[in-house]
């Protein structure tokens, strides 16, 4: 409770220096700030210290999350039995990635997030008989190197936003949303699952996503971004 | 600011961000993110979603040795030296999404341009997928391809130079999603040859009577 008043605090006083300084000052002010929840600290500090406690502490809040996440799988050719095999990849991933991992850019659980689709379609992959591919899965996902990370505060407002709108989403846009995210299926395979035109399943998920403020009508794409 | 102007839809870079887009579609989708801001930070935020989601869901135990296995493993990790890129064909380019040149200089046999017709050269990379069929094609300044139509999807980026057809101009970035039954007939652009990324799902007919004759687009041949 007291850290979320201290983020809204924090996030009024970036705002009104994000609002009236000049953009290069607005520049060099947010790149001073540091996202301070716990599980980005300790993925730091497995990155910076190789910190085998920090890291312990990760696992223990994340294995249970993604063997769930894992289990939630509807893939073709998935089955529970390689729950535990996926949390100890994503895990040695990120002990292996934690390096690259920024904080200005994703908190550690989207970041980790991120890691355990990629696991997850690799081990998919590699189960299928998919043959010479010159491609990892991380390439998909690479960084274009003159990327300018969206402020820590518009970050922050957004994950709020997303996190509350998705608490009151109606029940049939959270299925939806649930169905591609968590039990992997396209919107194609969701249409024909729920016996609903693919048109319906996409218009539920863009409405979600209007909701929580994901998608920006193209004319004001600009100024918001 | 990016000047990219055609976008994947919606619910293709959120099929993307789930994890649920096939590679031949993916591939295009994230050359595209290479150039394009506007859809890099609609895909940091569709990946909060997923993060949520995946956060909210009920715990599941696992068993104790699972922390100790993970640690005996990363111990046993090599070190990791990052390998060396075997061949630089010169198809690649330094300002091409990785990727791609990835797919380039990483493909089994090295891409060849071949003629396709008067106008484009078109030259397969090996994508290990049988769905699509993934090549890059070279459209010569000013040149005119035959007018066509789309049995199977098709997946398209402009990777350096524009075309344009009877709906709009491409440049750099853009990205273009033909269905079956969409007909047009693209034309590179005065100034210069245009690269595009492309894939293909199925083969697709000229829409001119006599089109049959040349159309080299009606075989598809993923590697």
């Amino acid at each position: 409770m007291i850290r979320k008043v201290v983020y809204i605090m924090l996030g009024l006083k970036i705002k009104l220096v994000d609002e009236s300084e000049e953009p290069s000052k607005t520049t060099a002010s947010l790149s001073t700030e540091k996202r301070s929840d716990q599980w980005s600290l300790l993925l730091v500090s497995v990155a910076e210290n190789l910190d085998r406690r920090a890291f312990n502490q990760l696992f223990n809040h994340f294995a249970p999350l993604l063997k769930s996440f894992a289990q939630a799988s509807r893939h073709e050719g998935w089955f529970p039995g390689l729950s535990e095999d996926l949390v100890q990849e994503v895990m040695i991933k990120v002990w292996q990635k934690a390096a690259s991992y920024n904080p200005e850019k994703a908190s550690a659980t989207t970041w980790i997030y991120t890691v355990a689709r990629n696991c997850r379609i690799d081990m998919l992959r590699r189960k299928s008989n998919t043959q010479h591919l010159p491609l990892e899965n991380e390439d998909f996902w690479h960084e274009a190197d003159e990327d300018t990370p969206v402020s820590l505060m518009r970050q922050k407002r957004s994950e709020d936003k997303v996190q509350s709108c998705l608490a009151r989403l109606p029940k049939e846009q959270d299925e939806v949303l649930r169905k591609v995210y968590l039990e992997g299926k396209s919107h194609a395979e969701a249409s024909n699952e729920l016996g609903l035109p693919l048109g319906t399943v996409k218009s539920r998920v863009r409405l979600a996503l209007q909701k929580m403020q994901i998608l920006v009508a193209p004319e004001f794409r600009d100024e918001v971004l | 600011m990016s000047t990219v102007n055609h976008h994947p839809e919606s619910s293709m870079l959120v099929d993307f961000s789930a994890g649920n887009l096939a590679i031949a579609p993916s591939i295009c989708v994230s050359a595209h993110l290479h150039f394009c801001n506007q859809c890099r930070n609609e895909l940091l935020r569709l990946d909060q979603v997923g993060s949520k989601l995946m956060s909210e869901v009920e715990l599941t135990e696992v068993g104790d040795h699972l922390f100790d296995s993970v640690i005996t493993q990363i111990d046993q990790l090599p070190d990791s030296s990052a390998p060396a890129v075997s061949s630089t064909s010169d198809m690649a380019d330094g300002r091409y999404p990785l990727l791609v040149n990835k797919l380039i200089n990483g493909s089994e046999a090295a891409p060849t341009w071949r003629r396709m017709s008067a106008s484009v050269d078109v030259a397969q990379v090996t994508t290990g997928q049988k769905e699509y069929e993934v090549a890059l094609h070279k459209i010569c300044a000013g040149g005119k391809t035959p007018r066509h139509n789309h049995n199977g999807q098709e997946f398209t980026v402009v990777l350096k130079g524009s075309f344009s057809d009877e709906h709009a101009v491409y440049k750099e970035g853009d990205f273009l999603f033909c269905e079956p039954g969409d007909i047009h007939q693209p034309m590179g652009a005065q100034n210069g040859e245009c690269i595009c990324l492309s894939a293909l799902a199925a083969p697709i007919k000229l829409s001119n009577p006599f089109g049959f004759l040349m159309n080299p687009w009606l075989r598809i041949n993923p590697m």
